[in-house]
């Protein structure tokens, strides 16, 4: 409890310091957080939120389930094939740079109002950080860990368990983190944008009534997601990397 | 027996067809049960050719062979002591000297026996839940040692095992290595730039020169079995050592 001291006065500071400009600036777009409290509040208690926080929840799930599957998979064969990553590497690095949400027009002309746009956006959001992580983690593995492997007569699928798995966890694990994070904004997104469904399609029916203590309350929930999300990820990462320590 | 006939390797230069002779017509042969050291100066291809023997990179032409069989890639019948030692620092000590056994399929009770085993022989006992991060150098190669021992290989290639490791500790793992060849009497090569070292362990030593990489002279080492730490003092040994310095010296020369 001591440890998380610090932590604990950031948040009540916060929270105090945003109660305090709420009331005296009186501000439409900054309502204090009390207002915010009591929105959540009404939002739990009226079911709202948990209708809309399930259909969310399991776009994300979904969707980040697909873009760390294919990441892991093309991020290996990028950092352990030299010709895979000469070919890839290009649409990778262009993927990755360009801001995800100009393909939510693709998407919605090819998968319409449907879960699959929304699941689409997450998975082109969360991919790319993954593949580049996963790759590099893989081609910086220690080469004689490798050549050890080699001299006891591995072949290439027990280096690739024996070896190189474990070996990239750690690197792995960074960009699987930063995945779960931009897969939480591509949901949001998605939602708001092409898909009105979920929390982003709350968020955007109250914001265009102008009623900001809602929409904070959204983005509370949108907050303790990424949170949480973020949480069950680096619990994995300290269970299975702990000799990296 | 290992044999090496007219043995050449060259390393590729990018593209423009040049390349660099690593080792040029290579001969020598290594007995059952029999230890040779290899020196040379940095450059003469000891490693290399090491490699090679041990079936990590492929050669361009010759002949390298084991019980007259051609080597094409790693086998059984040979294990690598690597100068990095070569760590799994996911894995205790245990699991590190059972690896080759585990990727063989070796049963499991079967594994952990001959680890038990090999650790009450290299002296790790009570360090086998460490991970490699938590051992000194001379632990860290004592591992590897062992986990190169655990598969029963008629053949030791050592790439400088003890070459990353400080005076004592290396002292102390040149005697225990003694001890345990005195028992097991396994064909070893011994790659190693210690002079010293060279004359102290092997039956023979293999003099190399560097650019291109080449055999200078095979040196018989008439020094008795089991040798103690007393041997430095012969003549013998002083003698071979002072030789061995001689050559190395005149390679260096306007080299450094």
């Amino acid at each position: 409890m001591r440890q998380n001291a610090p932590e604990v006065l950031a948040l009540l500071g916060g929270a105090a310091l945003w109660e305090f400009l709420g009331w005296s600036l009186g501000l439409q777009w900054l309502p204090p957080f009390s207002k915010v409290m009591e929105a959540l509040a009404q939002f739990v208690g009226s079911g709202v939120i948990l209708a809309n926080l399930g259909s969310s929840l399991r776009g994300l799930i979904v969707g980040f389930s697909i873009a760390l599957i294919l990441g892991l998979v093309l991020g290996s064969l990028m950092g352990r094939y030299r010709h895979v990553e000469k070919a890839l590497d290009i649409y990778v690095h262009a993927l990755f740079v360009c801001p995800s949400i100009v393909f939510a027009p693709v998407f919605f002309a090819i998968f319409g109002l449907s879960d699959m746009a929304r699941i689409a956006i997450i998975v082109v959001y969360a991919m790319f950080v993954i593949v580049i992580n996963t790759a590099t983690a893989i081609r910086t593995v220690d080469p004689s860990l490798v050549e050890m492997a080699r001299s006891f007569g591995c072949g290439e699928a027990q280096i690739f368990r024996r070896i190189l798995l474990p070996a990239s966890l750690p690197l792995v694990f960074a960009g699987i983190r930063l995945g779960v994070g931009r897969a939480v904004k591509g949901m949001i997104n998605g939602e708001m944008l092409i898909a009105f469904v979920g929390l982003g399609a709350l968020a955007q029916r109250y914001g265009a009534q102008f009623d900001a203590a809602k929409v904070f309350a959204i983005a509370m929930v949108v907050l303790i997601i990424g949170l949480v999300s973020n949480a069950l990820v680096q619990m994995l990462d300290n269970r299975l990397t702990r000799w990296a320590g | 027996m290992i044999r090496v006939r007219a043995l050449s390797k060259e390393f590729g230069m990018r593209d423009n067809g040049a390349g660099v002779l690593a080792l040029s017509d290579i001969d020598f042969e290594v007995n059952d049960n029999e230890f040779v050291t290899i020196i040379g100066p940095s450059g003469c291809g000891k490693t290399t050719l090491l490699r090679i023997i041990a079936g990590l990179i492929p050669y361009d032409q010759g002949e390298v062979a084991i019980d007259g069989r051609a080597v094409t890639g790693p086998g059984p019948e040979r294990a690598v002591v690597f100068q990095n030692f070569a760590l799994l620092p996911w894995a205790d000590v245990l699991a590190n000297i059972t690896f080759g056994l585990e990727v063989r399929g070796t049963p499991l009770d079967e594994c952990q026996n001959t680890a038990r085993h090999l650790i009450k022989l290299v002296g790790l006992e009570g360090f086998e839940k460490r991970l490699p991060k938590e051992l000194s150098g001379g632990m860290q190669q004592r591992v590897g040692l062992a986990r190169a021992l655990a598969v029963n290989p008629r053949i030791l290639l050592m790439d400088e095992p003890f070459g990353a490791l400080d005076e004592q500790t290396r002292r102390l793992l040149q005697e225990q290595l003694l001890l345990l060849w005195e028992e097991q009497r396994k064909t070893v090569v011994f790659v190693t730039h210690s002079m010293d070292e060279a004359v102290m362990l092997g039956d023979r030593v293999m003099l190399m020169t560097p650019r291109p990489g080449r055999v200078k002279e095979m040196i018989d080492v008439p020094l008795q079995r089991p040798r103690s730490p007393q041997v430095e003092k012969s003549g013998a040994f002083v003698e071979i050592k002072e030789y061995l310095w001689e050559n190395l010296r005149a390679m260096q020369v306007g080299e450094s």
